[in-house]
């Protein structure tokens, strides 16, 4: 199906099933323990061994030897498979380090061995015997010093944009800011580490992996072993979080393969935590600067944001000024991104890549040009809203309700109490209240799904989609059931598996609105099927209650599936209705915080997101993503940072104990409202990703608030202590 | 003395009875539910403590009672579980069966999205609900300090919590109704002997008794002793390092005495700190704070005061805060006692006063006097779950006229041990206790610590805390108004 023009009354519409805030369906299952994860996969027939990686001790130069002759007379080995046995390997194409292979090292722990035994205890122990020879090389690790020799990346990336005259635009501007921001690394830290199980069968090899994406990692893992891709077979039916982490193909799947091929059993290779930051990807940390030029009355008159970022050679830099481009009015406008070369593991997309840290900055940016002009924040961001792409203008947004956010938000936070900075005092803490916008685009992908539906009436669903934690299965099988005229649990989903119709997958909050509309094309397909099969007009049939009806037929669905059931498939793709339409999410984030006065710690009091993302199909999964997103933006502000090791180039806070995630009793009440709407440019849902919307604008949500407390910016996160403790006013 | 030995452990695993003889020192629970049992609800989301992906309940008798305590079953080597009842996630439902009340709650409250953290919070609740079935919001958020969710955002699963008990009735859940039952099983596993298992890198022993551990250890003085194994489970999981011999200690219930008299608290070598927990936060109610921020409830159930001294780590807890209370170590080597001073415990940086063949066997506090004044203070960047980037702490005896005349102040986190602020401290002795002289002992505080930077603080931030940190004491002390941020005032 091509979903080209803006969709009008459909099935989905009914709202019987869609849109209701039903529970998640795989509940159960993650409640006692038996969601299978990928490390879990288990025939009972099948004796694994246990592969435990080894990552190297440098960061970057080349491998000179490796002895591994000690770990492979070690209790229990089976084998020991180094990077320099296996001789380069053929990069997949959307990684930027390579995973595995050859002698030369681009990253601290990059895998140079995986040591397969019988247990994993022997395994672990004998990895512990491996020795390797390096010739080190020097890099660069530090993004500050490698500022002068950033370059303007890949001009595919579109890294500048440009409209009006913005130097003279700003050298005139009544009032005007010019700031730097930075952000730091940081990491996806989802709870359940990569891991990969792999077993041979002649020439196929079966895959089960935690995975976001299905067909990427299937593409890259068949280049990479050099096999053709339909002897790899992919499973990944539960994943344990991912926010990007897992979108690109990972070194356990690829060690496992070379492991299990090389002893002729299956293996299972899991990343040690403590592996996991240097091992796979990040989100690069950036320096911003901003500039902002408005007229007395609050106008934007000039609009620029230029973003530095590092990654390996070949990468690509962290797009933290896209957002920008997009979000206020104002006529003369520039952004730019450069990108310096830094030996550090790669940097890549985490959960909102590119508008995260960038309203991480620019929301600050706004509340401090606001003040300058004396206005409220809220008030200037209305002033300078845009119904229309700023830098087309003949390009309109399909809908945009920031203005509806900021305002209910306002409304219900009491936003009217907020005093003037570093005025409202409760004993020794300092409050304060701040608020964000949230912004992030409504990416589409081409997804496919199978729909079958069988002689007892149940549909069952088959695409490649994944869950990461989503509620993908709950929202599937809303989507079928409305579109069939069953109830739920009539319904059975099936995700995650290379052998379905290639789907949208789990990132860029396009997940749920791709691979809904995936599934919404083929089961237009499985009703023309039922239609045609019964000889119904299929214009005018209704499903409803486990029936088909035309005029005053009416047939069960198990009647019409008939013995051999029938089966529809279909691949949703898009035409240019992004094009010619903007698609975006928006949001308003309202945070409180309380600052005490003698020590600096900040404890955030209350948030509130507001958030207009086109419809909500289940108001439950919807709302625990904005949460959740919002609680790893608690994080982003207050404490969480990959601590980079500048002479030996690593992370050096590289497991849970050291990279602070936000506890329980660092998150108070929140709270979060979806703005009744349907955006019919989107999808035939009409729905547009709520999961990266809800992580925008938090953290500069909670510098705002940090600032209006005390009275002291912060423009360098995360906003520790250290960075507030000198500032803040005497303890009298 | 002549012991028998026993050359199995056994346990029971939910509801049977497993006997193990080929087991290594360094096996961690988890990997045996996971690998060899293929009990798969229990998952690994960091192999050392952080996450409590992995947690489970184990059950111990104590004195004829039993109690059920959540643990990190990656750290907690199965060695240690002789005689214990182990809970699974894969034990509260049947397939097919109805939901346990805590399992129920959490699907009821949406308390899960990528579920992967799921099964250790459920083990957690159920901990929580056996031993408090109504408990408060603060409550909760201490029994769950110790795991991480990094996709739903706490609050539904504290909304979980205080479902559980509207849901289940908990008088009719297996473990209380049928408790009588367990525990004469349990009884039935005490025979007195000792244990002995493995050899080379996987051998490992559980004395029969104190004496016994003493003799195995002055006989094999390389031997690594084994507490709560918070700390050296991370040795294995994480450093990958040969820890053989090991010699368990925490099944010792002559270890896990705790005995008051009208000097003090004598906690024996194997006491945990939730062990600990009731009488420090009575008698020393200033540490109630410290003691519940240290670890999440998983370590605290596993952990030990006496691991945490032994360990000898700069930035343990407990030591600043012990030295300033005067406390001591007892040490045995054989049958010999030695008590020594927990300041002159530590010597250096990875050293301390402690002989081949020899281990703390108990841990003595003394109560303040009557006049005293008292506080620690933990410096963390997250307020849980978090290790100090400097812990200071401080003793002060004022006389009537105003005048200092005992001074005992102690840092974790500014030096290579914990150490006495000595400049600082005679900065202060002998003067009135005021803003000139406590600012004259900040001063001080530069003479006696030279901290280091690294990811945690920098040294120059190190240095301004501990001063701040003896301000905050003189505010408190002259002002009634804490000055610190309260978990009540931000939530
Ligand atoms: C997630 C996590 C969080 C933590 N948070 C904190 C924290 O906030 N504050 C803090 O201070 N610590 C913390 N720790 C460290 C640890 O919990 C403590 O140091 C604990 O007190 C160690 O006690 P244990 O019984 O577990 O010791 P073990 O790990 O069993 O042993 C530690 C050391 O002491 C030796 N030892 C133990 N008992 C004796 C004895 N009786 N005689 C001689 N030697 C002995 C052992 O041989 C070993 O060298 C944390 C650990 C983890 C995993
Ligand atoms: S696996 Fe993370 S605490 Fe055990
Ligand atoms: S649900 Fe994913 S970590 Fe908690």
């Amino acid at each position: 199906m091509q979903f080209d023009t803006p969709a009008t009354t459909n099935p989905i519409d009914q709202l019987k099933v869609v849109g209701k805030p039903i529970h998640r369906i795989d509940g159960e299952l993650k409640t006692t323990g038996r969601a299978m994860y990928a490390y879990e996969w288990r025939d009972p027939n099948t004796r694994y061994a246990y592969g435990y990686p080894v990552g190297s001790a440098i960061a970057k130069g080349q491998i000179t030897a490796i002895d591994s002759a000690a770990a492979k007379k070690a209790p229990g080995v089976l084998a020991v498979v180094t990077t320099l046995d296996v001789g380069n390997l053929q990069k997949g194409k959307l990684n930027t380090a390579k995973l595995f292979g050859g002698s030369e090292i681009q990253h601290y722990h990059q895998a140079v061995a995986v040591v397969v035994a019988e247990t994993f205890e022997q395994a672990r122990a004998a990895a512990a015997m491996i020795k390797v020879d390096y010739a080190p090389q020097k890099g660069a690790f530090d993004l500050r010093a490698e500022l002068a020799t950033a370059q303007s990346p890949d001009p595919s990336t579109e890294p500048d944009s440009s409209s009006g005259d913005f130097q003279a635009a700003f050298s005139t501007a009544e009032v005007t800011l010019d700031a730097e921001y930075t952000t730091p690394d940081q990491s996806h830290a989802m709870m359940e580490p990569h891991a990969s199980i792999a077993a041979w069968n002649g020439e196929e090899v079966t895959i089960w992996t935690s995975s976001q994406m299905i067909d990427w990692w299937r593409t890259d893992l068949a280049t990479t072993l050099g096999v053709d891709k339909e002897k790899v077979h992919l499973m990944s039916p539960f994943i344990g979080g991912g926010f990007g982490g897992k979108l690109f193909l990972r070194a356990d799947a690829v060690l496992a393969a070379f492991a299990a091929k090389t002893v002729g059993r299956p293996v299972k290779v899991a990343l040690p935590r403590t592996m996991i930051s240097n091992n796979t990807t990040h989100r690069p940390a950036t320096i911003q600067r901003i500039r902002i030029g408005a007229d007395r009355d609050g106008r934007i008159t000039a609009i620029g944001h230029e973003s530095w970022s590092g990654d390996l050679a070949g990468g690509g830099p962290e797009t933290a000024v896209m957002q920008t481009r997009l979000l206020y009015a104002g006529e003369n406008r520039m952004t730019a991104m450069k990108l310096a070369t830094l030996d550090l593991p790669e940097g890549n997309a985490m959960r909102a890549p590119g508008e995260a840290p960038g309203l991480m900055a620019l929301e600050i940016a706004v509340d401090e040009i606001a003040e300058k002009l004396g206005m409220d924040p809220i008030e200037f961001r209305i002033k300078n809203d845009t119904q229309v792409d700023p830098e087309n203008p003949e390009r309109p947004f399909s809908h945009r309700d920031l203005v509806g956010c900021l305002k209910l938000g306002a409304e219900k936070f009491g936003w009217d109490k907020r005093a003037s900075a570093g005025s409202r005092r409760e004993g020794k803490l300092m409050i304060g209240m701040g608020v964000a916008a949230a912004f992030r685009n409504n990416l589409v992908m081409p997804s496919g799904a199978r729909v079958k539906l069988d002689k007892e009436g149940i549909v069952t669903v088959e695409t490649d989609m994944t869950d990461i934690g989503t509620g993908s299965y709950t929202i599937v099988a809303q989507t079928t059931a409305e579109m069939m005229g069953v109830g739920i649990d009539k319904v059975a989903v099936q995700l995650g598996d290379s052998r379905f119709p290639v789907s949208a997958g789990s990132g860029g909050q396009f997940g749920a609105n791709s691979a809904t509309s995936g599934v919404y094309a083929a089961c237009v397909k499985l009703r023309e099927a039922v239609a045609s099969k019964l000889g119904f007009n299929s214009k005018d049939v209704i499903f409803e209650n486990e029936e088909v009806r035309s005029g005053n037929r009416a047939v069960g669905l198990a009647v019409a599936a008939g013995p051999d059931g029938l089966v529809g498939e279909d691949t949703m793709e898009w035409g240019d209705l992004t094009k010619t339409h903007q698609q975006s999410t928006f949001g308003g984030h309202f945070v409180e915080v309380g600052v005490d006065i003698a020590t600096g710690e900040t404890r955030i009091r209350r948030m509130l997101a507001v958030c207009a993302a086109g419809r909500i199909l289940n108001p439950i999964t919807a709302r625990s993503q904005v949460i959740g997103a919002m609680t790893m933006g608690v994080g982003g502000a207050l404490s969480e940072e990959l601590a980079v090791d500048t002479r030996h180039g690593f992370f050096v806070n590289h497991d849970l104990a050291g990279y602070e995630v936000p506890v329980h009793a660092d998150i108070p009440h929140q709270e979060v409202i979806f703005m009744d709407e349907t955006d019919p440019y989107s999808s035939p849902m009409k729905a547009k990703g709520v999961g990266e919307l809800g992580l925008c604008g938090v953290s500069a949500a909670i510098a705002n608030a940090i600032y209006n407390a005390t009275g002291v910016r912060v423009r360098h996160y995360p906003i520790t202590l250290d960075k507030l403790i000198g500032e803040l006013p005497d303890v009298a | 003395m002549t012991v028998q030995i026993r050359s199995s452990i056994r346990f029971l695993l939910n509801h049977r009875l497993v006997e193990l003889s080929a087991v290594s020192a360094v096996q961690t629970l988890l990997d045996f539910l996971r690998l060899d049992r293929n009990l798969r609800g229990t998952k690994e989301g960091c192999a050392e403590g952080d996450c409590g992906a992995c947690t489970v309940l184990v059950g111990r008798l104590l004195e004829g009672r039993l109690k059920y305590e959540s643990v990190n079953a990656c750290i907690r080597f199965v060695g240690s579980l002789d005689g214990c009842h182990v809970v699974t996630v894969d034990s509260l439902a049947q397939p097919g069966g109805p939901l346990h009340p805590v399992q129920q709650a959490m699907v009821e409250t949406h308390a899960s999205q990528c579920g992967f953290c799921t099964p250790g919070f459920v083990m957690s609740l159920y901990g929580l609900w056996m031993e408090n079935p109504k408990p408060s919001v603060a409550e909760i958020e201490k029994a769950l300090q110790g795991n991480l969710c990094r996709c739903t955002g706490y609050a539904a699963i504290i909304r979980a919590a205080e479902a559980v008990s509207v849901i289940g009735d908990l008088d009719r859940d297996p473990l209380i109704a049928e408790r009588a039952t367990i525990i004469q099983k349990l009884e039935s596993l005490k025979d007195g002997k000792r244990v002995e298992i493995g050899e080379g890198s996987e051998r490992f022993l559980l004395p029969a008794s104190v004496d016994d551990l003493a003799e195995i250890y002055v006989a094999e003085p390389k031997a690594r002793i084994v507490a709560g194994s918070t700390d050296v489970g991370l040795w294995v999981t994480k450093f990958m390092r040969d820890i053989a011999p090991v010699v368990h200690l925490s099944h010792l219930d002559e270890l896990r005495r705790i005995v008051v008299d009208e000097t003090g608290i004598t906690f024996g070598a194997g006491v945990s700190y939730t062990e600990s927990f009731p009488l420090i936060s009575k008698h020393f109610p200033q540490l109630t704070e410290l003691w519940n921020r240290i670890g999440g409830q998983q370590v605290r159930n596993m952990g030990t005061i006496g691991g945490n001294i032994a360990n000898g780590s700069p930035i343990g807890d407990t030591p600043p805060a012990l030295i300033a209370l005067g406390a001591s170590v007892v040490l045995r080597l054989g049958k010999k006692r030695r008590t020594v001073l927990l300041e002159d415990f530590f010597i250096e940086y990875g050293k301390q006063d402690r002989q081949p063949g020899e281990f703390v066997e108990a841990v003595k506090i003394p109560f303040l006097p009557e006049n005293a004044l008292y506080a620690v203070y933990k410096i963390t960047k997250r307020l849980d779950e978090d290790i100090s980037a400097v812990c200071g702490a401080f003793r002060l005896t004022v006389d009537g006229a105003g005048t200092v005349t005992d001074a005992v102040i102690a840092y974790g986190g500014m030096a290579g041990t914990p150490k006495r602020a000595s400049h600082a401290e005679s900065a202060l002795t002998g003067t009135a206790w005021t803003e000139a002289s406590t600012e004259a002992a900040m001063e001080a505080l530069a003479q006696d610590y030279t901290p280091l930077t690294d990811w945690r603080a920098s040294a120059d931030y190190r240095l301004l805390v501990a001063k701040n940190l003896l301000r905050r004491f003189y505010l408190e002390t002259k002002g009634d108004e804490p000055v610190r941020l309260d978990r009540k005032q931000a939530v």
